[in-house]
């Protein structure tokens, strides 16, 4: 079972770090809200388990791309709510041009074609 | 303690996220309408395994190391605890070998690597010389020349130092006190600062005036004088009747030339007055440059005062420790190789244990690696039980070592080490401890630990169905470790009786007098006093009739430098009408006619002086026989003319009779008496009157009919009766005691008692090991014995079987053992002195060992030969 966790955050390591950095741009948000928004924004068909997300989070703050302040909601609760830093925000420039990389890399072997015209 | 409460505030951060997200989660989904239980659920339900999630985030942290090591610690000790046995004898060998060896290294570290509190100790230097026969000397020098030799180049400063026997008058009897005095720069000079008050000060002693009645304590003579009053400095103590203002105390390990009290000195300008130096180098000298340069300076001394001075030397400055080093190091380095030998058998000892478990385990392993362990994982977590069990070991052993420290430390020359060291178990000795914890844990533990990682799965589940016989390779590693735990422990017999046949040796010496029921009172005169040859003759022969008229004396003599073992001074003579082809050297006895009967010493030729003779400080000698056999071969020795050239008083403190330099006659051939030590052949000896010579110290030498011990405070009141002010030495003994206080005895007592006590450990700990060897291959075994039982096999052929499986690794132990101490014969005999290794002793040592072989294979093997064969098939 453990294992299996783990391949899961392995496979989505690069893209699940890319889609919480590009959540937490605009605000800073607790993770349960981050886990809302993603499915949110990908019209439902991005699903983040918390098995994931957690240790996503927990990995990115240790290397000061997000850091967490604890926050006092509206039902008096305490809530530990994730934001952006300065290094996270260079970081998310890197991983979307990245992203961006790989998915015209994937396009051209996906569509040959295309490419060949485009040059 | 940081750590741990950080880790509970992540993790209560953790739970606390958690929680928020599933409220969350089930809020919304109240609010899309679902009731408020299948919400819960459902959150519940997606989220998932709230563990498993909280796991799997603290991976995140990068701890997961430390968590781990905290679930096999937990594991071993929860697996440690189930076989109590097991881990009682694992932890027990691995405690006597880390406590010897920690004792040993606090005494090494005590006397060797750090015996001085002093500042730059390795600049300072003693001021030796080595005369013509290689003997070190150090030399004394007056005040004149001590002011010289402060222009050396070659030195950074000198300082001095005098002792004298003071007396506290405060008492009903005058109290014995070491007094110290030292130039008023030398608590600069030594660097130390006082536990109370302050240390002495040049204003303490200024130029051209008399010093300050000022002293400051030594810490020993704090404690015991004064209870370690806190409130002293300030006080006055009175000394010979003069006041003294305490204005310090020492420290504890400021025990500089043993004193008692310190005072300050004042140099004079009389030639006769010597001072022992104390000098630093500059820094970037070395000895040799510094030798150089004093050589021409102390040839310029050695003119000045030539009775100062050997003849011919040449300068070799000695560093501080250096005569320590020479006279202990050795005998504590090889100490020490010897509990290292002890641990490396604990070590053995638990490496059979763990590796036998470890076979025992191997079905429990399997299963592990079988739903994945990674084998990595497997080694860590044995290697932790490893760990556990040597780190128990330590805990153990330290609480040992304290003890052993305490003994040895009693045990040790008393002049073989700095008085300064602190010999204790310190923080450099707890790290060396840990860190040996450590290591042997990975020595014993590396090899079971990684030949139990690797089960063959289809082999131990086979395996399981019936006990088999082990493996070929898991009985080879038995019986290699069995034999080599063997052969150390003969080295360490075989050294422990070598060591106790030198000892015992020793004890059966041929002395040539009779200590027992004998006790010498060291008597110190007070400066300034009985300064004429007549006036201390008188003093000296009436403090001895006092002593000799009490009803508990035998008989009593006067011995000023002729108490035995180790006795007189070593002078050259010369005998009236044969010059010399060589230097002839003798002890030079100062003795009173009573002094041979005390000690009956037999008289074999000629007659002793008379009282009358000695009185008058007649020119008369006895020599003993081994002098005359060596220099009257054809005999005449009685008759014939002998002279000491060096033989001559330096007023007003070594006072001589007339002519002392002059020709005495030989008289008498007494028997020969040990005086240079219990191991070293007899010197020649001439015993001379003690009113020849007479130093500012005597001794009386009294054979009581009672325990000598007893008496003595009746010896000091009839010394008090003679003179009110005269003290007598702290340290008297009688003359076993003397025996015992050579550093030959205490030297060789403590080698043979501690390398026997070892080699007794070693031998326990071998039996056990071979023991559980034995068993538990007995027991792997059952169903084998059962079989051949069943087919008839006799009791005698299963006994035989276990025996042979024993014999092997014992008598490859034996073997390897027998050359391993043969080649190390040389060591021995070079540390332990006078001693080598005999064939008896060799014979001895092996005998014991397999008879103790024997016994721990018998046990089990009895057990497996009664074995019923039906129980044995049915067995698992």
């Amino acid at each position: 079972m453990k294992e299996g966790y783990r391949n899961r955050i392995e496979l989505l390591q690069g893209t699940l770090d890319l889609l919480i950095l590009q959540t937490l741009l605009w605000s800073a948000q607790h993770g349960y809200g981050i886990s809302q928004a993603i499915r949110a924004n990908s019209g439902d068909l991005l699903q983040v388990d918390a098995g994931s997300l957690y240790p996503a989070l927990h990995r990115l703050e240790k290397q000061k791309w997000i850091c967490a302040d604890w926050k006092i909601s509206e039902n008096n609760q305490e809530v530990k709510v994730y934001r952006l830093t300065a290094a996270g925000r260079k970081q998310l420039t890197r991983e979307r041009s990245r992203w961006e990389q790989i998915s015209d890399a994937i396009g051209g072997v996906l569509n040959p074609g295309k490419k060949e015209s485009a040059s | 303690m940081k750590l741990w409460s950080l880790w509970r505030k992540r993790e209560k951060e953790l739970e606390k996220e958690i929680q928020h997200h599933l409220q969350m989660a089930a809020a919304e989904r109240g609010e899309r309408g679902a009731s408020r239980r299948d919400a819960e659920a459902a959150a519940k339900r997606e989220f998932g395994n709230v563990e498993l999630v909280k796991e799997v985030t603290r991976d995140a942290w990068g701890w997961r190391w430390l968590e781990d090591l905290c679930d096999d610690a937990r594991f071993s000790v929860r697996m440690l605890l189930k076989n109590p046995g097991f881990t009682i004898v694992a932890i027990l060998s691995l405690a006597l070998g880390i406590g010897a060896t920690t004792a040993m290294f606090s005494v090494v570290y005590g006397v060797l690597v750090n015996p001085y509190p002093y500042v730059n100790t390795d600049r300072m230097v003693h001021l030796t010389v080595q005369e013509t026969r290689g003997n070190p000397l150090f030399i004394n020098l007056n005040g004149p020349q001590l002011q010289q030799l402060r222009q050396a180049g070659s030195l950074e400063s000198v300082a001095a130092m005098q002792g004298w026997n003071l007396t506290t008058t405060e008492g009903d009897l005058p109290e014995d006190v070491r007094a110290a005095y030292l130039t008023s720069n030398s608590f600069i000079f030594l660097g130390v600062p006082t536990l109370l008050g302050r240390g002495l000060l040049p204003s303490d002693a200024p130029e051209g005036q008399d010093p300050e009645n000022v002293v400051v304590l030594g810490y020993q003579f704090w404690q015991r004088h004064y209870n370690g009053d806190p409130d002293i400095v300030g006080k006055k103590i009175q000394l010979v009747h003069k006041s003294y203002e305490i204005i310090g105390v020492a420290r504890p390990r400021f025990t500089w030339g043993d004193g008692e009290v310190y005072l300050p000195l004042k140099l004079t300008a009389d030639p006769t007055r010597t001072y022992f130096p104390m000098t630093r180098l500059k820094p970037g000298v070395t000895r040799a440059a510094a030798n150089a340069e004093l050589q021409s300076l102390l040839e310029q001394f050695a003119k000045q005062t030539p009775s100062h001075f050997p003849e011919h030397f040449h300068v070799t400055l000695a560093g501080l420790n250096d005569h320590f080093v020479e006279r202990i190091g050795g005998t504590l380095y090889l100490l020490l190789a010897a509990v290292a030998l002890l641990l490396l058998i604990g070590c053995g000892n638990v490496s059979i244990l763990l590796l036998a478990r470890g076979t025992a385990r191997q079905h429990e392993l399997a299963v592990r690696s079988a739903i994945g362990a990674g084998r990595s994982r497997i080694v860590r977590q044995l290697l932790t039980e490893a760990l556990m069990l040597s780190l128990g070991g330590a805990a153990i052993g330290v609480a040992m070592a304290n003890n052993l420290v305490k003994l040895i430390v009693d045990w040790l020359p008393e002049f073989s080490f700095p008085h300064e060291a602190a010999i204790s178990i310190n923080l450099p000795v707890l790290f060396f401890s840990v860190g040996l914890a450590l290591l042997t844990g990975i020595v014993f533990g590396i090899s079971p630990a990684l030949r139990s990682a690797r089960p063959d799965l289809a082999q131990v589940m086979q395996a399981n169905a019936r006990k088999t016989t082990a493996g070929v390779r898991g009985r080879r590693t038995h019986s290699i470790l069995i034999a080599g735990q063997i052969a150390l422990t003969l080295l360490l017999l075989a050294g422990a009786g070598v060591a106790m046949q030198g000892f015992l040796g020793m004890m059966r010496v041929n002395l040539g007098y009779d200590p027992h029921n004998t006790m010498s009172v060291g008597i110190p005169v007070h400066d300034d006093t009985y300064k004429t040859w007549e006036a201390r003759g008188t003093y000296f022969h009436q403090l001895l009739l006092k002593v000799n008229e009490m009803p508990e004396a035998v008989s009593a003599g006067i011995s000023t430098n002729a108490t035995p073992p180790n006795n007189g001074w070593d002078e050259r003579f010369e005998i009236s009408g044969k010059p010399a082809a060589e230097e002839q050297r003798a002890r030079l006895n100062f003795v009173s006619a009573g002094y041979f009967v005390v000690l009956r010493i037999p008289l074999l030729q000629g007659r002793i002086w008379y009282e009358s003779e000695a009185m008058h400080g007649a020119n008369l000698a006895l020599i003993n026989q081994t002098l005359a056999r060596q220099y009257f071969p054809n005999g005449g020795a009685i008759g014939s003319e002998i002279r000491v050239p060096a033989l001559k008083g330096e007023p007003p403190l070594d006072l001589s009779a007339a002519g002392s330099d002059g020709w005495f006659q030989v008289v008498g051939i007494v028997g020969d008496a040990r005086n240079d030590g219990l191991r070293n052949p007899i010197m020649p000896s001439v015993y001379v009157p003690y009113t020849i010579m007479m130093p500012v110290f005597t001794q009386i030498l009294v054979r009581t009919n009672v325990p000598p011990l007893t008496v003595l405070h009746a010896v000091r009141e009839q010394i008090h009766t003679v003179d009110p002010d005269q003290q007598s030495d702290r340290d008297v003994r009688d003359l076993d005691g003397w025996i015992k206080h050579e550093p030959e005895w205490e030297q060789e007592h403590l080698v043979a008692t501690l390398f026997a006590g070892f080699g007794i450990l070693a031998l326990v700990l071998a039996a056990t090991g071979l023991y559980s060897v034995i068993s538990y291959t007995v027991a792997q075994r059952t169903g084998e014995f059962g079989i051949r039982m069943a087919l008839g096999a006799m009791r005698k052929d299963v006994l035989l079987i276990v025996f042979r499986s024993a014999a092997m690794s014992v008598v490859a132990g034996v073997l390897a053992g027998v050359m391993l101490t043969i080649s190390l014969n040389r060591v021995f005999t070079r540390w332990i002195e006078g001693s080598s290794l005999d064939a008896l002793v060799l014979a001895g040592v092996i005998l014991l060992l397999v008879i103790t072989s024997g016994l721990s294979c018998f046990i089990p093997a009895r057990r497996a030969s009664s074995v019923d064969p039906t129980v044995a098939l049915r067995y698992e």
